[in-house]
């Protein structure tokens, strides 16, 4: 294949239609009529708010809220004592709704209120007195792990919440025949993804339909199911209706189970709507930012770059929680060995509760965690055999065809083609004395099927309207993504109509098809396909309708259906003879997708997606020496997410995602003091603004996969994945000397350069 | 509450007096909006004269509700004051220098305040009138009462002007900073300084850092080992050495520790004399 380099002048300011189309969904955002979340208010609704705990670590001896149910406009309590509930969690189940004996960290939910106005619902938690009996407790997820430290679960002895050895290939016989080995030990704070919209829900009860969450999920049917096990209601009785989302990344997509299941608690005690909304210091100091990190890593070399083995010691920390962190972890700790041949692996794994916040995770799952660790190593190599970083990538990097170490099987590859292109765009060959270059790859999965080994695929309807549009219904959401654009277009070129011809309906989970939900990068590709096939079943069913019809085989082109003989028929008059026929019936066309390829055994081994996207960054910095701080001036991101759909919509999540992992790489981290977070605001959890963005060009590499609809792949997780290994590798190629330690502040930076001790 | 926009000086002394300390002067509100709101604000951002920028005689002086955004883009400002422009223009974000000001900036009193600082650095004093009509006048570096307090007292004083001498022919000053982000961020350390040059030799020179003291802090001793010398490299580096000697800096877990925010003093005091004196001695040309 030869590459060419894409043109940079027709992506970028594109036009409006064909693979530049905009989706009319965004013009309610654009002109602020878009009802988010927070936005929402019903008739006779109560506002509910949460009892937390000040300590990290202590026994609950006595709840009283007698004092709180006495004050005028208080419509219900809730305690954990009273509720009776059995523990519930995504992949462990160890949480309350509600603390009974103990609470875990500081921030804990120890009671709720509903009352008529705000001001009424915190008056009233302030009334509640509770007895505590402070314990040890423990911050320090390595700590947390040795003998005799505080326990937070009876029955996670040790505080092991989660923990996984493997060893594949042969990984000592890859260390014994290395000519050169390079290890460091790396550390990566909790990450919040800082979503603008606050997490907010209000929940109706009602005697016939049941609990109604009105609330913005990324992953509606998977919160539905736990939130019915925790009320103990029949799955059919607990629905989602989602509002306009603002923000998710990961973080919503099972959001923040307790609000959604204690105002769900409240509306059942108080006959009444209940919303609970959290404030930006609760989404820091009780929501759940992704797990922190420390990631000892070792990697076996030959003398020609070729990587022979690669060892991990990883330690991830739970907070008091799991959440999704074990599946974070398990990510974490494998998904970048398969960007790379590498014969040989071990790994241990131990997720480790402590006293702090519970986390979930964030864009990419963990995946650019690992990138950090994973990257650094590779020109830490690259430097010690005198190779070129991007040559040592070149030389190792996953191509079409292969299996990797962990079994995935490697369909259309362009990876190696955008280290190429990413390289040649940020000027490798010619580079600016003085500044700092760096490169990173990523691999990523298209829906991985982690979540559900049963569940693979997806499905949607796509039905025709008596006007002779098109409806489509999904259980993907889009909260900014472009999804129910690409859906459009997708079903458009199908159909052979125009995308604005078509609505996209996903947001209550009474009506819309099931869906694993929008994670694992699986949307376009899994649930883009199931969108396919509604719209060719369709097309299918229409053509039959019209040659009942005219008695003749007809064609389709521009939403026009034409006879042998020269007719013409719109699509209305098919729908309505339809309808007529059927007294009622709308033509609907049903899409199931159910890849069968993909598998895992046991041990994990196997091909855990349909596909794979590959990506490829380059970042050019410069560094104030006197000061330690850099300035990424310029980031170029090569994706091969096969054919892209829509350019306006993939440019803006590279350019989303780019400045995300920006924030990872140099700003972002929840610091803690004693297990409180100290920086739990915005002005102090430093996400990056406008000004601190370098640069960021996109470039796309249109390999056409075999599976996803049109030849497409996801895009919206791995954007983030190699920004955080090619700016570390930037920083460390202008300093001399390498931070090991996210976020890469220019302290850090100045101390290193400078030899002093670390004294963070 | 009551929130009165006020049309005199008067009107906002009355006010004042009425409200016996339960009133209070309120200007862009962005520091003031953030903490408890006391029950009567009285608004002095409509009055005529506290948003004047204007040279009498050898004195600029700047209303009291001159916002960032104005002082940073007056031509006054920027040819007389670099200092003052720089250190307002890097304020917060386009949104806070639109509305918060540099009146306000000096009597919330946080340590390290970028206009506070900057005005420091010029040798700027504040008018100040009470409620009994007294009128006084006072260095700005001697408002501060302790961490985030200011000797003012806005329910009974109001603080009408600043005023500074412009940087004249053979003068310039200059504004650093150093945060963790372009915007929004308060800085780790921020510096300002004037000089003026006399035969290429330093004649007069305030040098200012922050947060070192309560106050924007003028750097005494390294300002007299400077006096007298021509600003080069050796100076510089003098400078960056004494300038990190003279103070005592805390650490913190949110910004950085005292190590490094010593070594950012040294980097940033010595960054701005370098700059003021260059503008020094382009100002003779550029400065008119
Ligand atoms: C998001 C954000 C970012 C910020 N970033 C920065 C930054 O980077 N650097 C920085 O230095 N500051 C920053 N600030 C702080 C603030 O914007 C400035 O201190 C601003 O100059 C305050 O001016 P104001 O007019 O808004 O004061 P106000 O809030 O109106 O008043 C502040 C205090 O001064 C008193 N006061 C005001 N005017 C007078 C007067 N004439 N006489 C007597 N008392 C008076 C008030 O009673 C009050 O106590 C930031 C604030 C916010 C919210």
């Amino acid at each position: 294949m030869t590459l060419k380099t894409p043109e940079k002048s027709t992506r970028r300011y594109g036009k409006a239609e064909g693979t530049d189309y905009q989706s009319p969904e965004v013009w309610s955002k654009v002109t602020g009529k878009a009802v988010y979340g927070i936005d929402h208010a019903m008739p006779g609704m109560l506002h509910g708010k949460i009892l937390r705990s000040p300590y990290p670590h202590a026994r609950i001896k006595k709840v009283d809220t007698t004092a709180a149910e006495a004050l005028p406009g208080v419509r219900a309590v809730l305690t954990g004592t009273e509720l009776e509930s059995k523990p519930f969690g995504i992949a462990v189940e160890d949480e309350l709704p509600l603390a009974v004996d103990k609470v875990r960290y500081i921030g804990d939910e120890v009671a709720a209120v509903a009352a008529v106005d705000l001001q009424t619902a915190e008056r009233a938690i302030k009334a509640i007195k509770v007895e505590y009996e402070e314990l040890p407790a423990v911050y320090d997820p390595a700590e947390a792990l040795q003998e005799g430290a505080p326990q937070l679960h009876d029955n996670f002895p040790g505080n092991v919440a989660w923990e996984r050895e493997l060893e594949r290939g042969s990984s000592s016989a890859a260390f014994a025949g290395a000519d050169v080995v390079v290890e460091e030990s790396f550390t990566i704070p909790a990450i919040h993804p800082a979503y603008l919209e606050p997490i907010s829900c209000i929940a109706v009860d009602d005697p016939y339909t049941g609990i109604t969450l009105h609330t913005a999920l990324q992953s509606p049917d998977a919160v539905r199911k736990i939130v019915a096990g925790a009320l103990n209601y029949p799955l059919s009785k607990v629905h989602v209706n989602g509002p306009v989302m603002g923000g998710g990344f990961g973080g919503r997509v099972y959001g923040n189970l307790k609000v959604y299941i204690l105002s769900a608690m409240l509306a059942i005690k108080s006959g009444r709507p209940v919303k609970i909304q959290l404030t930006r210091e609760e989404e820091f100091t009780a929501g759940r930012p992704m797990i922190a990190a420390a990631i000892k890593m070792k990697m076996a070399v030959k003398s020609d770059g070729t990587i022979l083995g690669r060892e991990a010691d990883i330690i991830t920390d739970n907070g008091a929680y799991s959440g999704q962190a074990p599946w974070v972890s398990k990510t974490l700790s494998e998904r970048n060995d398969s960007v790379y041949r590498i014969p040989g692996i071990k790994t241990r794994v131990r997720l480790a509760y402590t006293n702090k916040i519970p986390t979930g995770q964030y864009r990419a799952y963990g995946n650019q965690v690992a990138n950090f660790a994973t990257e650094s190593l590779i020109d830490m190599a690259a430097k010690k055999l005198g190779l070129d970083p991007l040559e040592m990538r070149l030389k190792n990097c996953v191509r079409e065809g292969d299996i990797t170490v962990h079994g995935l099987q490697v369909g259309k590859c362009g990876l190696s083609e955008c280290l190429q292109a990413a390289a040649r765009e940020i000027g490798w060959d010619h580079k600016k004395a003085g500044h700092g270059y760096g490169l990173s790859v990523a691999i990523h999965a298209n829906g991985s099927l982690v979540f559900d080994k049963n569940f693979r695929g997806a499905s949607a309807l796509a039905r025709l309207e008596l006007d002779g549009r098109i409806t489509l219904f999904t259980g993907e959401q889009d909260y900014g993504q472009g999804t129910h654009g690409a859906f459009a277009q997708i079903a458009a070129k199908a159909l052979d109509v125009r995308p604005a011809q078509i609505t996209v309906e996903s947001k209550e989970t009474k009506t819309a098809p099931f869906s694993t939900g929008a994670l694992a990068m699986r949307q376009t590709t899994v649930g883009g396909k199931a969108i396919q096939l509604a719209a060719e079943d369709l097309r299918e069913k229409i053509f039959k309708a019209a040659a009942e019809l005219t008695g003749e085989p007809v064609t389709m082109k521009n939403s026009v259906l034409n006879t042998m003989s020269g007719r013409t028929l719109e699509l209305g008059e098919i729908a309505y003879h339809y309808h007529n026929n059927t007294s009622g019936l709308n033509l609907t066309g049903e899409g199931k997708f159910v890849p069968e390829e993909s598998d895992y055994d046991e041990s994990g081994y196997g091909n855990i997606s349909v596909a794979y996207s590959f990506a490829a960054h380059a970042v050019e910095l410069e560094l104030d020496k006197t000061t330690g701080a850099i300035t990424v001036n310029r980031l170029v991101a090569a994706h091969d997410s096969g054919r892209i759909v829509n350019h306006l919509t993939a440019r803006g999540q590279v350019y989303g995602g780019v400045a995300q992992g920006i924030g990872m790489s140099c700003f972002e981290g929840c610091l803690f003091d004693e297990g409180r977070m100290a920086n739990a605001t915005l002005a102090d959890y430093k996400i990056p603004t406008a000004l601190d963005l370098p640069e960021i060009d996109p470039l796309f590499i249109e390999i056409e996969d075999p599976v996803g609809p049109y030849g497409s792949k996801g895009l919206g997780e791995i954007v983030m994945v190699p920004v955080i290994g090619a700016v570390a590798n930037a920083a460390a190629d202008a300093a001399g000397v390498r931070i090991t330690d996210l976020p890469l502040t220019a302290e850090k930076i100045y101390q290193a350069m400078a030899g002093w001790e670390c004294e963070q | 509450m009551s929130y009165l926009i006020a049309s005199s000086l008067d009107e906002v002394l009355t006010s004042l007096r009425d409200g016996s300390g339960k009133a209070r002067v309120v200007a862009g509100g962005t520091d003031l909006y953030l903490q408890d709101l006391p029950y009567g604000l009285v608004d002095l951002s409509c009055l005529k004269g506290t948003t004047v920028i204007e040279q009498e005689d050898d004195l600029i002086s700047l209303g009291s509700a001159v916002t960032h955004t104005a002082a940073a883009s007056s031509p006054l400002v920027l040819s007389r004051a670099r200092a003052l422009a720089e250190g307002c223009e890097v304020i917060g974000s386009p949104q806070i220098r639109n509305i918060g000001t540099i009146g306000g900036n000096v009597v919330n009193a946080a340590p390290a305040a970028d206009a506070a600082v900057a005005l420091v650095g010029l040798g700027a004093e504040a008018v100040i009138i009470d409620i009994e009509g007294n009128i006084r006048q006072e260095a700005v570096e001697n408002l501060y009462w302790e961490y985030n307090r200011s000797l003012i007292d806005s329910t009974r004083e109001v603080m009408i002007s600043l005023q500074f001498k412009p940087c004249m022919d053979g003068e310039g000053s200059a504004f650093t900073r150093f945060a963790a982000r372009r915007a929004l961020a308060l800085p780790m350390v921020n510096a300002a300084a004037r000089v003026k040059l006399e035969n290429g030799l330093v004649k007069e020179i305030r040098l200012v850092a922050a947060p070192v003291n309560p106050a924007p802090t003028r750097l005494v001793k390294t300002e007299e080992l400077v006096i007298g010398k021509p600003v080069n490299d050796q100076t510089i580096s003098m400078v960056e050495r004494s300038a990190a000697e003279e103070v005592e800096v805390r650490g913190s877990l949110l910004r950085c520790s005292a190590r490094y925010r010593l070594h950012l003093v040294g980097v940033l005091v010595s960054r701005a004399l370098k700059t003021a004196a260059e503008r020094a001695m382009g100002q003779g040309k550029a400065g008119e």
